[in-house]
């Protein structure tokens, strides 16, 4: 399993997800959904990043 | 994918060095966070001269002021309303509001953003894969889906690891157990007063067997009982299912579950909370097994009202093996053994209550309901435990009263007044029971 190259993926993900957020300032719906896929992506730093990001 | 027995194969099996290390760098940014961000904390430590900055061993964790459920009823009802200065994000921010059960008085609210939310779920579905839950099951929750957080957590996490989820929620015991049945379930949660009583109802009042249904593993929480041996059992003849022991609370999260080996103990989930044992007299930390002391614990990723250094009062002592599941997280030995609250001296002998529940469910021939109420007698302690023998055991009452009084004698050192009751005469409870009485603190 290569841990690092996820911890690489879930990074795009975050940095996506952020992006669409700042988007939905006067879009309630992507505002909503992208705040909802970032506390998602949240359970993936502690699952997987919040280790990887230890041993840097 | 099923097949995998660990929900998160990197975390359950890190070695000890690197589990430590990761609490502490965890714990420092939740403390960071809390410190910056709640008025009410700040002050805790400020007054204690702590500061972010000091924290880099568990030694100096340890010197940081625990937090008690009386100190968060005193800051909540106020601004911003109604949770106090111990919120840490914007009020729009909150999502989901849960309180407490008031179980040990005035119940404290419990705000959780959306991430709050997730990361519960999160911790439930750690506990959910260890202990067999998997895409293919159907999963019935016989709870009453209310202000307390229970078994809400359960439901989503159960969703999130793939199963079927039926919510039992405004069904009554008789009208549950014919979905169990109709549906086939194969799993579900409840408190192990409620799973017992539903077994009861099966049996006394619907003519069904339980063991016959479809039921192969059962989650309990809220009580002791299912890391109670004689308790478990019962549990597990009744309904012919594996029975599970979980421990979590509203302001805490679900920090320790029981895997599928059994092992006598409970997991603690380390990489999402930091748990130290702490002499009950002196408030030094244990860290060696075998030694009992109340829970110091720490949500690790909790941010709308973060969980640091709570004091919870569960009795708890570390198991000196590891597990045979290859988890290497640390287990506490027969989970939760009690309250601090609750451990009192009675005739100058300290009495857990889970001790009494233990030797009444170990006996054959009793129900499965009790009650006890300690009293005082001019200065004399007098302790009375009320118990069912069972219909089919009536001939034998005489019997089951020597059992039960040698019984008591041998694991509690005490003498008890002992009353048989008629079947079904004791109260019956739904979610939490409350079957010790303690009077000499009112009559005082």
């Amino acid at each position: 399993m290569d841990i690092k190259k996820i911890y690489d993926k879930i990074q795009v993900l975050k940095s996506t997800a952020e992006e669409l957020n700042r988007m939905g300032e006067s879009f309630p719906a992507l505002a909503r959904n992208s705040v909802r896929i970032l506390a998602s992506i949240k359970m993936l730093e502690i699952n997987i990043s919040d280790l990887v990001e230890l041993d840097a | 994918m099923s097949d995998q027995i660990y929900w998160n194969p990197v975390l359950e099996t890190l070695s000890r060095d690197q589990i430590r290390k990761l609490q502490l760098k965890k714990f420092k940014n939740i403390f960071q966070w809390t410190y910056d961000r709640s008025k009410f904390h700040r002050r805790l430590y400020d007054d204690a001269g702590v500061k972010p900055e000091d924290i880099r061993s568990f030694e100096d964790v340890a010197k940081i002021p625990t937090v008690e459920k009386s100190m968060m009823r005193d800051i909540q009802g106020k601004e911003p309303f109604p949770y106090g200065d111990a919120l840490c994000v914007p009020l729009e921010e909150v999502t989901v509001f849960r309180q407490t059960s008031g179980t040990t008085g005035q119940p404290v609210y419990q705000p959780d953003t959306w991430q709050d939310w997730e990361w519960w779920m999160e911790s439930w579905a750690y506990i959910l894969w260890a202990q067999g839950y998997r895409p293919r099951d159907r999963v019935f929750i016989p709870f009453g889906y209310n202000i307390f957080v229970a078994f809400w957590a359960g439901h989503y996490a159960a969703e999130k690891i793939g199963c079927e989820v039926i919510p039992g929620g405004v069904l009554d015991t008789k009208a549950r157990i014919l979905k169990i049945q109709e549906l086939q379930a194969t799993a579900m949660m409840g408190t192990p007063t409620y799973i017992l009583g539903m077994a009861e109802t099966a049996r006394m009042k619907m003519d069904i067997d339980p063991s016959r249904l479809s039921i192969g593993k059962i989650t309990c929480a809220g009580e002791c009982g299912a890391s109670i041996p004689a308790t478990k059992k019962r549990l597990e003849d009744a309904w012919g299912a594996k029975v599970f022991d979980h421990a979590g609370a509203t302001e805490i999260g679900a920090w320790s579950f029981e895997c599928r080996d059994q092992p006598g103990g409970m997991h603690v989930n380390e990489a999402l909370f930091l748990v130290e044992i702490a002499d009950v007299e002196t408030g030094e930390i244990i860290e060696a097994p075998g030694k009992r002391g109340k829970m110091i614990i720490t949500a690790l990723d909790r941010q709308a009202q973060p969980c640091v250094r709570f004091d919870s009062k569960d009795v708890i002592e570390w198991a000196a093996e590891p597990c045979s599941c290859g988890r290497t997280s640390r287990l506490i030995k027969g989970g939760v053994v009690g309250r601090a609250d609750d451990i009192t001296k009675v005739k100058g002998v300290l009495l857990a209550p889970s001790a009494i529940e233990e030797v009444v469910r170990g006996v054959d021939g009793l129900g499965d309901e009790y009650e006890v109420i300690v009293d005082k007698v001019g200065d004399i302690d007098q302790i009375k435990l009320k118990v069912e023998v069972l219909p089919e055991a009536q001939d034998q009452c005489q019997l089951i009263e020597d059992e039960l009084a040698d019984q008591l004698r041998l694991k509690t050192n005490l003498r008890y007044d002992l009353e048989i009751c008629g079947c079904n005469t004791l109260p019956r409870y739904e979610v939490k029971a409350k079957r010790f009485k303690d009077l000499r603190k009112k009559n005082q």
